[in-house]
């Protein structure tokens, strides 16, 4: 999913993008939720739905639309290149992955491949597209990539930190929208490539 | 659990500004509160080989004692100089009423996130609350709203972010180990420790280097720390002081505590190793940068990433004497680093410029500042008979009787060059002649009350180190030894 990401032009594009990331997000939770049949889990994946599918992404919409930004996103490094360092960020995560979890667990292995590309993946979305909102969506794809890890390998994590991460994960949209208008106010852009004030 | 009244005070006083209206108030309740504060840290640590456990949740010990200690003095400190400075910046008209008591609201909550950290049991919620320190401060380094400092402040949240975000992958593979290795579903401290024996040291090692990463991206270990330079120049000088002072040492603090857990289980050699490392980088960083800066608080910034730089390499040597110079070494240069970066405050109100070539004759247009900015700056450049000479000694010490004779060595050069830069840069601004017509500074008595306070913190504990706190941090460098 994250490789449609990559290619995307569009900030509209990369939202939904990221809203249907959250959905099969929400859809591996629900059923980890089924096989283990615990209570904590099923609310997690409720909050996942309501919170990274519809708010947030809704949330993000909103801001494009009231910034009037130019809906094009801005590349360092053209779709196809992009595609092609995704798919060997994948390949790195396989690699990593194999050298430090035991053999015998697939299960767990798979995840951590899956989640740690991700993560790579939305760490290359934040270095190398020029708008600020994308930076945004480039952490939340991390963090998306974080909960598959820890839902999928631990069988979740103790359910208040979970809570406590939706809460800070909500915190930081909010905050990070209101500094995006600041920026826009100021700056009357939200390119972030043009931000270089300061230095040395 | 009288000792968690602590977290109560932060909370109280960010409720009050919506009540009080003036300045003044405002600031003598942040003092006294403060005071009560250090109060209540300064007696709980008087029992250092303590340890609280209270609902599970909250995790007291001798280490979290002494980072709670430094804390608290290095807020009393910057909440008696606030007072004087929010009082100048609203004199200017610089701010208004409402943004001076929104500045107590934020102060406040900032706090009580950092003292958060300390006492917490669970790794994972410790995450959570450094995480929001993060946010809390990022308005403050954002504080004036124009377009330096909320580049600072974009630039800030995201690294940080990302650096965070790493550190919770680190976490969560800490989780992996101990509920699959260990059999036990908890990322409480208490539990870690009891089933070290058992995980597995393979994952701990990747674990521990994604942590150092991310939490040293907030600590402000090179080469993760381009945010620093950039959120300590633009933050209002009070602030400044305590990101520099504490918080980077709060998130060094988490670092140390998954230290502990992953040198008990694999030796400390591969914790160290990183550790002497990214200190000798920090420090090679921060010289190069150093020698060249023009800006007074960005400069001060850069010997942030040095100091850190040399606590991380003073943990990486180990044993007794080295994190005994270490854990001290965050104390003191905490206090010297407020102290300095309240003077470079009060010098940047007087001349409006952050260029130190346009400051020139500090000592005669500003008496009181230019002295503790000077010995302020000798002290930070590690001479005797300051405090940070004596950490840096045992250090040093600590590393030539460990037999890391070389890396001690480039740690001296980097030391000896960055002393020449700060020295070369401080000496020209604070002699040479006076700028016509400028007015002699006025200090505000708490401003005066916080340098003295600092100063002599500086100097007593480059003397000699009471007893009462002799022990508090030789139980600290035992919990690190794993005790």
């Amino acid at each position: 999913m994250s490789y449609i990401m990559v290619i995307s032009k569009r900030m509209t594009s990369i939202i939904n993008m990221f809203s249907l990331q959250s959905f099969f997000l929400f859809l591996s939770t629900f059923l980890i939720a089924m096989e283990l049949s615990s209570v904590e889990l099923y609310v997690v994946s409720a909050l996942i739905l309501i919170l990274k599918v519809i708010l947030i992404p809704w949330f993000l919409h909103d801001i494009v639309k009231k910034v009037h930004a130019d809906s094009n996103l801005g590349f360092y490094i053209n779709p196809i290149l992009s595609l092609f360092i995704a798919i060997l960020l994948t390949y790195l995560a396989y690699f990593f992955t194999l050298r430090i979890m035991p053999a015998d667990n697939h299960f767990d292995t798979i995840a951590f491949i899956v989640s740690l590309s991700v993560i790579l993946i939305g760490l290359f979305i934040m270095v190398f597209r020029i708008k600020a909102l994308t930076q945004v969506i480039g952490l939340l794809i991390m963090e998306n990539g974080l909960f598959l890890a820890a839902v999928a390998m631990c069988g979740s994590m103790p359910f208040f930190v979970e809570i406590a991460l939706f809460f800070d994960i909500f915190m930081f949209v909010i905050i990070i929208g209101i500094f995006v208008y600041r920026i826009n106010e100021l700056f009357t852009h939200i390119d972030v490539d043009k931000l270089n004030n300061l230095r040395g | 659990m009288q000792a968690l009244f602590i977290l109560l005070i932060p909370l109280i006083l960010a409720i009050l500004p919506a009540f009080v209206k003036s300045n003044k108030n405002n600031g003598i309740a942040n003092i006294a509160g403060y005071t009560l504060a250090l109060g209540i840290a300064v007696v709980l640590a008087s029992h250092p080989s303590e340890k609280l456990l209270f609902l599970n949740f909250f995790y007291i010990d001798a280490l979290s004692m002494y980072f709670m200690l430094t804390v608290t003095v290095i807020n009393l400190a910057t909440a008696l100089y606030s007072t004087g400075y929010i009082q100048n910046d609203l004199d200017k008209k610089v701010i208004s009423q409402k943004k001076a008591r929104l500045y107590y609201v934020l102060f406040n909550i900032f706090t009580f996130t950092m003292l958060l950290v300390t006492v917490l049991n669970n790794l994972g919620i410790v995450w959570v609350a450094i995480e929001m320190t993060t946010l809390t401060s990022a308005f403050l380094v954002g504080f004036y709203n124009d377009k330096k400092s909320v580049e600072a402040a974009w630039k800030y949240i995201i690294i940080c972010s990302v650096g965070l975000t790493l550190a919770f992958l680190g976490t969560i593979l800490f989780y992996y180990t101990v509920s699959k290795d260990g059999g036990m579903t908890s990322l409480n401290w208490t539990d870690m420790v009891s089933v070290i024996q058992r995980l597995n040291p393979q994952v701990l090692k990747i674990a521990f280097l994604f942590i150092i990463v991310g939490y040293g991206t907030k600590a402000g270990l090179a080469p993760m720390h381009t945010w620093l330079p950039d959120a300590h120049s633009q933050a209002l000088a009070p602030i400044s002081a305590l990101l520099s002072g504490v918080l980077l040492k709060i998130s060094f603090y988490a670092i140390l505590r998954f230290s502990v857990i992953v040198n008990q289980s694999i030796g400390s050699q591969f914790t160290g190793r990183l550790f002497i490392i990214f200190g000798l980088i920090s420090l090679g960083i921060s010289a190069g940068f150093i020698l060249l800066q023009k800006d007074i608080k960005r400069l001060l910034a850069y010997h942030s990433v040095e100091h850190i730089g040399i606590i991380a390499f003073g943990t990486g040597i180990g044993g007794e004497l080295g994190l005994f110079g270490a854990l001290l070494h965050v104390f003191n240069h905490a206090a010297t680093k407020a102290l300095m970066f309240f003077s470079a405050g009060n010098i940047i109100k007087q001349y409006d410029t952050h260029n130190m070539h346009l400051i020139k004759g500090v000592i005669k247009t500003m008496p009181f500042t230019g002295f503790f900015a000077l010995t302020g700056a000798f002290a930070l450049g590690g001479l005797p008979p300051f405090s940070i000479f004596l950490s840096e000694l045992i250090i040093l010490i600590a590393g030539f009787t460990k037999g890391a004779v070389v890396a001690s060595c480039i740690f001296l050069v980097f030391l000896a060059t960055i002393f020449g830069a700060l020295i070369f840069h401080f000496s020209k601004t604070i002699f040479g002649p006076a700028p016509e017509g400028a007015i002699t500074e006025k200090v505000p008595l708490t401003t005066k009350i916080s340098f003295l306070l600092l100063f002599t913190l500086i100097v007593l504990l480059g003397i000699y180190i009471p007893q009462y706190f002799g022990t508090l941090i030789t139980s600290a460098a035992a919990v690190l030894q794993g005790a």
